[in-house]
């Protein structure tokens, strides 16, 4: 029971920010139906932002993580004015290997302003990193931190996306482009906050997660991978999708190590997807463009 | 013609054929009267530049106080160098550029493992006589060629000391935390030859993936089968993850690494979580830290000769290389060959040098010459220090 708890709570950690970064996946693709597969280097830049603030100039934590939202935001936009914007109307290779190609450009740019400081840098802990003993059950503030945080980012996005009138563009949008042109919505700045608050969550995760790991330029893809995992197994068209998907990836990952080994730790909600996806093709939350009229 | 000018242009003739065919030397790669070419490859430029040019610096400067000296037998030491980035297209490359172009004598280097590896047949054909100074990989050295000896530990050598050390510090539940990549497997296989040999299983056998951000399920599943040393199989980075994990979770085993994280203030500083490396210890090349009084006299070197530069561990790696290679070169004697100088290499029983942890003993059968790693540690505020070596036989 003991070993249980702590696995559930260290797997909704990571499944919560595997979800953050999940949601900034489907956002863009809601909008755009473009998988940004730059995603990874956009949620690392902001991690080393976040860094740059709090450890080398001593910022506090909380304005180092708003910081790097906000530079995620501009990053997620300049992607959309770079990569997105004029090859809207090209094939979506092209589209695909412009993210690509801003994946890379970033990933040497971080390389250039933040390798060589040491292979990998590490964040302070945001609490007492020594564990905590609620009767037998121990917790870990730390990670009770970030699973906070991250709950704190995903009902604030669901605020901004169904209370706000720019949320409701952005569903608009995603819903049917042409529909939204005609009703006088300028869609090229819808797509350029989608790609924003889609970097914006992901700068988000990348704050919360850095206290629990080490940055490094490379570490974007990996992250990524994940992220992407949950929005495929969530729905690549669900936003909720995109919050389930991460939290059971985070879960399975860490009750496949704790209770089987832990070489399943990788592979295991893989095993799962590959399952889940045979039964139910557009995943677990997702839909088709099935259209009444 | 005269009979006077037919004698002159006869003894002159008789000279040339003397001068070129006489000293032996002159048909020896890299050797002439008074000069020694020795080539040396590795990582100039790149982030292997630690296994390469910073050894590298260390030969240098060796072979500035032999020749400083008078030389070897009157010969002045020269090194060349080649850079390999730590890719094995480049170790190749360089490798047949110091042997053909250079035309070097014999060769000190081999930084990166996967670059020095890949050299190996170049260097075998080649009958040059090679120093590696850096390079773990057991395929380096293991089949034995005849011409390839090694003053870097390999891994299977760490793998055993790494048991040993576990059971010399009185630890009766020992578990393995490894990758399972090339890197890994070549450490993890010998690492369970040696606890088979010794008649004990690991209490656990866990995995980590090299990019893994989380080590929390391991952790507790070591900490529930109660193991008091974890023998530990990673890069920096998922040992990083680790030892920062094992603190949250307060599990505090022995940690014994290896020479992948040979630095261990480095490794503090990467784990960044006050405390959390108290207990752990891991192998050097070397028997001295930079900081070291004993190695002062490097140091200076070092730093007199390449301004900017401070003494690393590195450097010591190179320094211990060139000693060999120098006394091999003395026993050689002054008609210098290649076989002479592996015949020399070869009778090299337990040879002190000012760096490494214990005497260099090269035998035909086995060149893994230095089989005697050393315990390094660093408490919290406190310097890294020397805790013991451990032989292995």
């Amino acid at each position: 029971m003991v070993l249980l708890t702590y696995l559930l709570l260290s797997g909704l950690t990571t499944g919560s920010l595997y979800a953050l970064i999940a949601l900034g996946i489907v956002v863009v693709n809601k909008a755009t139906a473009v998988i940004n597969f730059a995603h990874g280097e956009l949620f690392m830049f902001s991690g080393f932002v976040a860094w740059m603030l709090h450890v080398q100039w001593g910022v506090p934590y909380l304005p180092s993580l708003l910081a790097a939202v906000a530079f995620g935001f501009l990053l997620g936009a300049m992607t959309d004015l770079i990569a997105f914007r004029p090859l809207k109307n090209a094939n979506i290779i092209s589209l695909v290997l412009a993210t690509i190609g801003i994946a890379f450009m970033l990933r040497g740019l971080a390389r250039v302003v933040w390798g060589g400081k040491g292979d990998y840098l590490p964040f302070p802990p945001i609490t007492s990193p020594e564990p905590l003993m609620i009767g037998d059950i121990m917790v870990i503030p730390q990670q009770l931190a970030v699973l906070a945080g991250a709950i704190v980012i995903m009902v604030l996005f669901a605020a901004f996306f169904r209370l706000t009138r720019a949320g409701k563009m952005m569903q608009a949008t995603a819903d049917n482009a042409k529909a939204a042109t005609l009703t006088g919505m300028r869609v090229d700045r819808i797509y350029m906050l989608s790609f924003g608050t889609g970097a914006a969550i992901a700068g988000a995760a990348a704050a919360l997660m850095a206290p629990l790991t080490l940055l490094y330029p490379d570490m974007g893809f990996a992250f990524f991978i994940k992220g992407f995992a949950a929005a495929v197994l969530g729905g690549l068209t669900s936003l909720p999708g995109a919050v389930l998907g991460g939290i059971l990836i985070g879960v399975i990952e860490a009750l496949a190590g704790g209770y089987l080994h832990s070489s399943f730790i990788e592979v295991s909600a893989f095993i799962v997807i590959m399952f889940v996806l045979v039964v139910r093709p557009t995943g677990l939350l997702g839909f088709t463009g099935v259209r009444r009229v | 013609m005269t009979l006077k000018q037919s004698l002159k242009i006869g003894v002159a003739s008789l000279f040339m054929a003397v001068a070129v065919l006489q000293p032996g030397q002159a048909q020896v790669p890299g050797v002439t009267r008074d000069s020694i070419k020795i080539g040396s490859f590795g990582a100039l430029t790149g982030p292997g530049y630690l296994y390469g040019k910073l050894p590298m610096n260390g030969i240098e400067v060796v072979f500035d106080q032999v020749n400083a000296a008078g030389g070897i037998n009157g010969r002045k030491l020269e090194l060349v160098r080649e850079d390999d980035r730590c890719d094995p297209a480049a170790a190749i490359g360089g490798v047949k550029k110091l042997i053909h172009e250079d035309k070097v004598f014999a060769i000190i280097g081999g930084g990166c493992s996967n670059a020095t590896f890949a050299a190996r047949e170049t260097l075998i054909e080649a009958k040059t006589p090679v120093i590696i100074m850096a390079s773990v990989h057991d395929g380096i050295t293991t089949p034995v060629s005849p011409t390839i000896f090694s003053v870097a530990l390999t891994s299977t050598i760490e793998s055993q000391a790494q048991l040993q050390f576990a059971l010399d510090q009185g630890a009766k539940r020992i578990a393995v935390i490894s990758m399972r990549d090339a890197w890994g497997r070549a450490r993890y296989t010998p690492l369970i030859e040696a606890f088979q040999k010794k008649g004990i299983k690991p209490v656990l056998d866990e995995e980590m993936a090299p990019d893994a951000n989380d080590a929390t399920a391991q952790v507790l599943r070591l900490k529930a089968a109660n193991a008091d040393a974890v023998l530990i199989l990673l890069y920096p980075k998922p040992a990083a993850i680790f030892m920062r994990d094992a603190q949250k979770l307060g599990f505090k085993p022995l940690a014994i690494g290896q020479s992948g994280i040979a630095d261990p203030a480095a490794f503090e500083d990467q784990v960044g979580s006050p405390g959390a490396t108290a207990s752990f210890r891991t192998i050097s090349m070397v028997r001295y830290t930079p900081e070291d009084p004993a190695v002062d006299s490097w140091r200076k070197a070092i730093e007199a000769k390449f301004p900017g530069d401070r003494l690393s561990v590195f450097n010591l790696f190179g320094i211990g290389s060139a000693e060999v290679m120098v006394e091999g070169l003395k026993r050689a004697g002054p008609d210098l060959t290649q076989e002479k100088l592996v015949a020399a290499l070869n009778s090299l029983k337990d040879f002190q040098t000012a760096v490494y942890p214990g005497g260099i003993t090269c035998v035909e059968a086995d060149h893994r010459c230095n089989k005697n790693p050393a315990w390094i540690a660093k408490e919290p505020g406190k310097p890294v220090r020397v805790l013991g070596i451990t032989k292995v036989e």
